[in-house]
């Protein structure tokens, strides 16, 4: 079953493009990475997949649902880390989970056992700008499980993790359907099936086992 | 010519013929002379620039409605020429204020309310610019045009509450002749045909001008952009 | 699907938790406005005599102007950019986070406040009543949301100082009108201190109901 169903996406920004004729069709339970250059538009593309950015034409159904409708409906069953994490700094981790878990209309008890789950049991207490780079990531990623979506779009999540970004980005994305960006092809072969290669706002291909690009 | 020319030409003569009644067919003012036929003028800008800014919030509700670019695009033209027509106004008004009160400047109901209104219309104009352009320029600046409409009226009234506080003298007297009152509309209809024409001719500028920075980002689509299969190099 | 209630609250307690933890705006606001108030001694040559005329004008200055510097700091972080957007991505609506944060914007507009007018009295030997304070109160929920909205605006948007006080400013004025002769009425000067207060609730209730309609097409695309 499609999770993903996306025709033509494009998105300009004024006189710019930043995606052009982007297909996609994405089935449940897949996990898909996006490559390409920086710039090449894989920010922009896993925003609209998020529904957090409407493109400026096409198509996209998520879940079966026109995601340029729905979207508020969407937003409960995905979950999305965007390329600047957006913590609160003054707040502890455990607030911060605390904080997003009352948006999300869960219960409080979600965030400690998020926090566990993404090895911050420790630093619960802990205002998040005093957290490492690394530990603030696992903070944005615990964040985007909270609710325990169907979907999880992830732009760049391994940028600061460290060698142990692999397990904790496996285990995150078990038994759900995962788009995300990286710059990292070893990461990208060992956690997805498939990937997608973005080049200045085009996809110029998708692969399995994927490996080169010039 | 074509049409918009043709439009032109002739919102020019209607000013013209408008012009001629200001100045030969209306009678001069028995108490402040020949300089109070600025107020022809004058009062036609102030309600055209008003009108125009009627333009920007009807069109910045469509917008918002229904995401309708046409609307957005005579709100930009609507928010262009309502600001001509405001500075004229207060151009005029400090010009005709001048000899009759003595001062360019005075802080009465109706300066303050075009003065808030020109300050809008340039927070308007500045949003579009300086917003991503496209949705988000048009979605902010529709905000910004609406509570603007509604604001106007407020600080009138405001102005004029405050004065019935501190009563002062009063300025202005609105008693006319009808051969004043005959020029005045006169010079009011001519004033808004200008400014629907220069509207018009605005949209379709704006048009032109969407349609030119689209035209240059668009380039030949891939023929196949699906799934093809690339070698695994391994 | 999320209380609405709820998310405004926990939205308020936590820009009010934030600044708690850093106490970084309430100080720098208290601290702008006893600066506005001693340049103001020196610029108007206050005295006994013209301080009851002068000072409500004094009030409002120093109150917009730091209601600018609020407003300007209140979205603008990159971070707090991000995090916005972590919140739309929520179930919560829009209008209930908008209305967190300008409850949270009205109470830290409220300390300095709470800075403001004592000093006031105590520079110019202007009385401090109820109704200056009530007065004050009032405006400052009607102006918070409005500050809040175009804060929200301008904080995707370059050149924001520059916009800022351009479009917050002209929804400002009937407030500071209303607002100003107010105090001046509580101050001993002459005029009708019910019609002002009765036209600042107006105000209050047209930009709250306004902003809170607004939100959503500001805050999320």
């Amino acid at each position: 079953m499609s999770i993903i169903v996306a025709n033509g996406l494009t998105q300009w920004f004024g006189p710019e493009v930043a995606l052009e004729f982007v297909d996609l069709a994405i089935d449940s339970g897949e996990h898909v990475a996006v490559l390409g250059e920086n710039g090449a538009g894989k920010t922009t593309l896993l925003r609209i997949l998020a529904t957090a950015a409407r493109p400026t034409s096409g198509r996209l159904q998520i879940m079966g649902l026109d995601a340029l409708k729905e979207r508020r409906r969407l937003r409960q069953r995905i979950g999305y880390v965007a390329h600047n994490p957006g913590l609160y700094p003054a707040l502890s981790a455990a607030e911060n989970l605390e904080f997003f878990c009352t948006l999300q209309g869960v219960s409080r008890t979600c965030a400690a056992e998020t926090l566990d789950a993404v090895g911050l049991g420790s630093v619960a207490n802990r205002p998040a700008g005093l957290l490492s780079r690394g530990m603030q990531q696992r903070l944005a990623i615990g964040r985007a499980i909270l609710h325990n979506p169907k979907l999880l779009v992830l732009d760049e999540p391994d940028a600061s993790l460290g060698s142990d970004a692999a397990d904790l980005l496996a285990t995150v994305m078990a038994e759900r359907t995962v788009v995300f960006a990286t710059h990292d092809h070893a990461l990208a072969n060992r956690l997805c099936q498939r990937t997608l290669i973005l080049r200045h706002g085009r996809s110029v291909g998708t692969a399995t086992r994927l490996h080169v690009v010039r | 010519m074509n049409r918009y020319e043709k439009a032109a030409a002739a919102a020019v003569v209607l000013m013209l013929a408008a012009g001629a009644a200001i100045f030969l067919y209306a009678p001069t003012d028995a108490l402040q002379g020949p300089v109070q036929r600025i107020f022809y003028l004058h009062v036609s800008a102030a309600i055209t620039a008003y009108g125009c800014f009627a333009v920007v919030l009807v069109g910045g509700a469509i917008y918002l409605r229904n995401g309708s670019f046409v609307a957005d695009r005579f709100a930009r033209a609507g928010a262009l020429v309502g600001l001509v027509f405001t500075t004229v106004t207060l151009v005029m008004g400090m010009l005709w204020a001048k000899p009759i009160w003595g001062t360019y400047w005075t802080w009465d109901a109706r300066l303050t309310s075009t003065l808030v209104l020109w300050i809008i219309y340039a927070g308007y104009l500045l949003v579009r610019r300086l917003a991503e352009p496209g949705r988000q320029a048009a979605r902010f600046a529709a905000v910004v045009g609406i509570f603007g409409f509604i604001d106007v009226p407020i600080v009138h009234f405001s102005v004029t509450w405050w004065q019935t506080q501190h009563p002062g003298p009063i300025i202005v007297n609105d008693a006319l002749p009808p051969e004043m009152l005959a020029t005045f509309f006169l010079t009011m209809a001519c004033t808004l045909v200008l400014a629907a024409v220069m509207v018009v001719i605005r949209y379709r500028i704006e048009t032109l001008a969407d349609g030119a920075v689209q035209a240059v980002s668009e380039r030949a689509p891939i023929v196949s952009a699906r799934e093809p299969e690339a070698e695994p190099v391994n | 699907m999320t209380n609405s209630f709820a998310v405004a609250l926990a939205v308020a307690r936590k820009d009010l938790r934030a600044e708690w933890r850093t106490r970084e705006l309430v100080p720098a606001l208290a601290q702008f406005v006893i600066l506005a108030l001693v340049i103001a001694n020196f610029g108007f040559q206050i005295d006994a005599r013209n301080a009851p005329s002068i000072a409500p004008g004094i009030l409002w200055l120093a109150l917009v102007f730091a209601g600018l510097v609020a407003f300007g700091r209140a979205f603008a972080a990159e971070r707090e950019q991000a995090s916005l957007e972590a919140l739309l991505m929520t179930p919560a609506s829009p209008v209930a986070i908008f209305a967190g944060k300008a409850l949270a914007a009205t109470l830290l507009l409220v300390g300095c406040e709470a800075v403001l007018l004592p000093a006031l009295t105590l520079f110019f030997g202007t009385p401090l009543s109820v109704q200056v304070v009530a007065a004050v109160l009032v405006a400052t929920i009607g102006m918070a949301s409005l500050g809040c909205l175009f804060a929200a605006m301008v904080a995707r948007v370059r050149a924001r100082e520059l916009l800022l006080p351009l479009l917050t400013l002209p929804l400002w004025i009937p407030f500071i009108v209303a607002g100003g002769q107010a105090v001046q009425v509580a101050m001993g000067a002459s005029g009708s201190y019910d019609q002002a207060m009765a036209l600042l609730v107006d105000f209050d209730i047209l930009f709250v109901v306004l902003t809170s309609l607004a939100a959503r097409f500001v805050l999320d695309e």
